[in-house]
């Protein structure tokens, strides 16, 4: 350990805030670990929800128009009469979970959470350009909250139109049913994108300009990396949502045409700014939690991440590229067929940085000495359920296979195999590896490697069959699969699908509670500074880090990657300790 | 690099960041708002092409045409108002105070609206709004609607700072980052609105 970790700096952080009562500690916060773990609390509660409402979703695919057990008589007239789901309430718990799930459970949780936790601590920064403006962006997140939740509330119930809200079905109360709700949806859209813009403009600005001496850009760990390209990500498409969001607003409520054919408005321009969004949105989604992995495939296989630098420029030209393909999420809607082979080809370059960054994984564990940590299992789980996501994505990428495809289940178990499989099981590793730093107490390993097996278990066992539903011929969006003759020999299938989605929200629930145990015990388990013995720079501080975070400006003096370096008498090289002279450092 | 390095020598959260940083920030949040207005611009390029004659005509058959002679003339006022606030910034950076051209920019910055809110007006009157004229009034309203907050939102940070520099003088030639900073803002909504301008009123 250098020196610059031997003095504790919670003395030295107190003394200049003694003041400091629950209010600003907890509630109003300027500081980045705390809104990081607001963030956390918040969209887990988003979880649960959401994670709900799939279940609710899943039962009635499995056993369609059957009073659902237990909750039944409490669903609101607008979802369920007499205890069943009916067609119209489905719709909204379909719209409701997938809404809840991107904007307000994935992208807070990878973003939010671990970005305001990580990116000062990795790049030896005390806290985030703008505090305020961070602790702002936390607390707009909660109002949008408030609006999509208060949607369910609405006269006409929550909107049904999906996450997509694809005009003319949204722009038109006579359609929709429900004027209130889906303007709720809207306005819940356009808040949450505030907050994300003030996020992710913060990131930037602290990565430019906030790095420690010695940081130099390709000296930072992928992780902050990963952030950092999803920040523009965030910044360059989020506003176009915005901006169709306020048109949608302005078709419901103020007479406007936008996306009426009635006043010369088109349909289609909606799915043109919601894709143009819509799919930097799913880079976004997966961006983080590949920043997330590779540092810990890194540090729990003890070797260097397999090509830094192509992974860097991997995580660029996927960026990059999310930008000229939203066309391919349009080809069944009537597209030029030029057009269409065009997005085709370049939906298509994005498996190459995808490969990339596989194959660097697989160089990374490969000849590792891997401790099977449950971080590690969760990590080692995405790169594999990533593959099977992004490979059934190559399916969809060719025009003739999507028209057969698309408006399938084959699409929604690809998106769930990437969302879930990947950016949540990112998510579920990130926590157990980070989660010493951020609350000071390790959670329960045992309790882990079950969350973990349980988890991937029914994750598959919920999601696989979809990709057999979809190649089957059901349909997106139907409330009853029964009533097509087609369909009632797969509905094994839906039910073996609802069993694992139930085991799902189970094993979520024992997460939780080891969750409550580690925290209730936190005393009897306390992490040292760094539990993983990993190189980054927030693992030289203790756990978890005073205010202000490092009692002394870290000098960064090379890479995070340095495991296992020969002629050295330990398997890792904190980035604040210069390599021994006769050392010879791989690179930067 | 390391510019601004927080650490347990300064109270963490209460330090606002250094010049170079806030202005780097803002330079991130106008590429946000870039794209709001080009998602708004491109929506109305997409309808505009596919209408085979523009202006579209009211319910009733009537066209109504913008005034573009006193919106030109309303657009030479910003852009004299992006001036006026870039020589404040000059006469704060030679260590004057800047106030008399920052009060010339609030007023510049208010007559823009307040002839935008006549021409709103006139244009309801004629029978052109949100919900007549089609994709014409709809993007006509929404888009000169959200440039017209912005400028809203703009001259009330000039307010704010042209009042704290009548009171606290807090403007000096070195440190003026607000001021650097809404000038940014002030400058970026003239630029869109040159473009709105080009494409909604003059391009016929």
């Amino acid at each position: 350990m250098s020196a610059i970790t031997a003095e504790p700096p919670a003395s030295t952080g107190q003394a200049h805030h003694p003041e400091v009562g629950f209010f600003h500690k907890y509630i109003w916060t300027y500081d980045h670990k705390m809104i990081g773990i607001q963030y956390l609390w918040t969209a887990l509660f988003f979880l649960l929800v959401g994670g709900g409402l799939a279940l609710l979703v899943r039962y009635q695919l499995a056993w369609p128009n059957t009073p659902v057990p237990l909750i039944g008589q409490f669903l609101p007239a607008t979802v369920a009469s007499d205890g069943a789901i009916i067609p119209g309430g489905y719709n909204m718990l379909v719209t409701m979970h997938a809404t809840l799930m991107v904007f307000f459970v994935v992208m807070p949780l990878l973003i939010g959470t671990f970005g305001n936790f990580l990116i000062p601590l990795q790049i030896g920064a005390g806290d985030m350009a703008f505090p305020l403006l961070n602790e702002l962006s936390y607390w707009l997140y909660v109002v949008s909250g408030f609006l999509i939740l208060a949607a369910f509330f609405a006269p006409g119930g929550a909107p049904g139109t999906g996450w997509t809200a694809y005009a003319p079905l949204s722009a038109e109360a006579k359609y929709n049913g429900t004027q209130m709700g889906q303007s709720l949806w809207g306005i819940a859209i356009f808040v949450n994108g505030l907050s994300s813009i003030a996020g992710a403009t913060n990131y930037i600005t602290t990565v430019v300009n906030m790095r420690a001496p010695g940081m130099t850009m390709f000296r930072m760990p992928l992780t902050v990396w990963s952030l950092f390209i999803t920040a523009i990500l965030l910044v360059l498409a989020v506003p176009v949502l915005s901006a169709a969001a306020a048109m949608l607003f302005c078709d419901l409520n103020m007479g406007t045409s936008f996306f009426k054919p009635a006043g010369g408005g088109q349909p289609l321009l909606w799915q043109h700014l919601f894709w143009f969004f819509g799919h930097p949105e799913v880079y976004i989604l997966i961006l983080p939690a590949m920043g997330l992995v590779s540092e810990i495939i890194a540090v729990f296989a003890r070797k260097p991440i397999f090509g830094y630098k192509a992974m860097v420029y991997a995580m660029i030209a996927i960026g990059f590229l999310g930008f000229i393909v939203w066309g391919h999420h349009m080809f069944v809607s009537g597209m030029n067929l030029t057009l269409s082979a065009t997005f085709s080809v370049s939906t298509m370059f994005i498996a190459v940085p995808s490969a990339i960054k596989t194959f660097n994984w697989m160089g990374t564990v490969w000849r590792g000495s891997i401790e099977f940590t449950t971080a590690m299992c969760f990590a080692l789980a995405f790169v594999t359920m990533f593959v099977i996501g992004g490979l059934s994505g190559i399916f969809m990428a060719s025009t003739p296979v999507d028209l057969f495809v698309h408006h399938t289940y084959f699409i929604v178990a690809h998106f769930h195999y990437v969302i879930f499989g990947g950016s949540i099981l990112a998510i579920f590793g990130a926590l157990y590896f980070w989660f010493p730093k951020m609350f000071g107490c390790m959670l329960n390993e045992t309790l882990g490697k079950v969350h973990f097996f349980l988890t991937f278990i029914f994750f598959n066992l919920a999601f696989f069959p979809m990709h057999n539903l979809g190649l089957g011929g059901m349909m997106r969006r139907i409330a009853d699969p029964t009533v097509y003759e087609h369909l009632r020999q797969l509905q094994p299938l839906n039910q073996i699908s609802t069993i694992g989605a139930m085991g799902l929200g189970f094993t979520t629930f024992i997460f939780l509670g080891n969750i409550i145990i580690t925290l209730w015990n936190r005393k009897s388990h306390p992490a040292p500074d760094n539990p993983w013995h990993a190189n980054t720079l927030e693992w030289t501080v203790p756990s978890p880090p005073g205010h202000g975070n490092f009692p002394v400006t870290p000098t960064v003096y090379h890479g995070p990657y340095e495991y296992s370096v020969p002629g050295l008498d330990k398997d890792y090289l904190p980035q604040t300790e210069p390599a021994p002279a006769h050392v010879k450092l791989e690179a930067h | 690099m390391s510019t601004a390095v927080l650490n347990h020598d300064q109270p963490a959260g209460h330090a606002s960041a250094p010049p170079a940083t806030a202005k780097f920030g803002m330079i991130m949040f106008l590429a946000s708002e870039a794209m709001l207005f080009a998602g708004l611009i491109g929506g109305y390029i997409v309808l505009r092409l596919s209408m085979p004659q523009w202006p579209l005509p009211l319910e009733d058959g009537r066209v109504v045409h913008l005034p573009w002679l006193l919106t030109g003339i309303n657009t030479v006022f910003l852009v004299t108002s992006s001036f006026t606030l870039h020589f404040a910034e000059v006469q704060v950076k030679k260590g004057k105070s800047g106030l008399p051209l920052i009060f010339v920019t609030i007023l510049l910055g208010s007559l823009f609206v307040g002839i935008q809110c006549y021409e709103w007006w006139h244009l309801h009157h004629e029978g052109l709004w949100f919900n007549s004229g089609g994709v014409y009034g709809s993007s006509f309203f929404l888009m000169t609607g959200f440039h017209g907050v912005h400028v809203l939102v703009g001259v009330l940070l000039i307010l704010w700072c042209f009042l704290r520099q009548v009171f606290t003088r807090c403007f000096t030639p070195a440190h003026h980052v607000a001021l650097e900073n809404i000038s940014l803002y002030w400058h970026f909504v003239d630029v869109v609105w040159l473009f709105l301008f080009a494409i909604v009123y003059l391009w016929h």
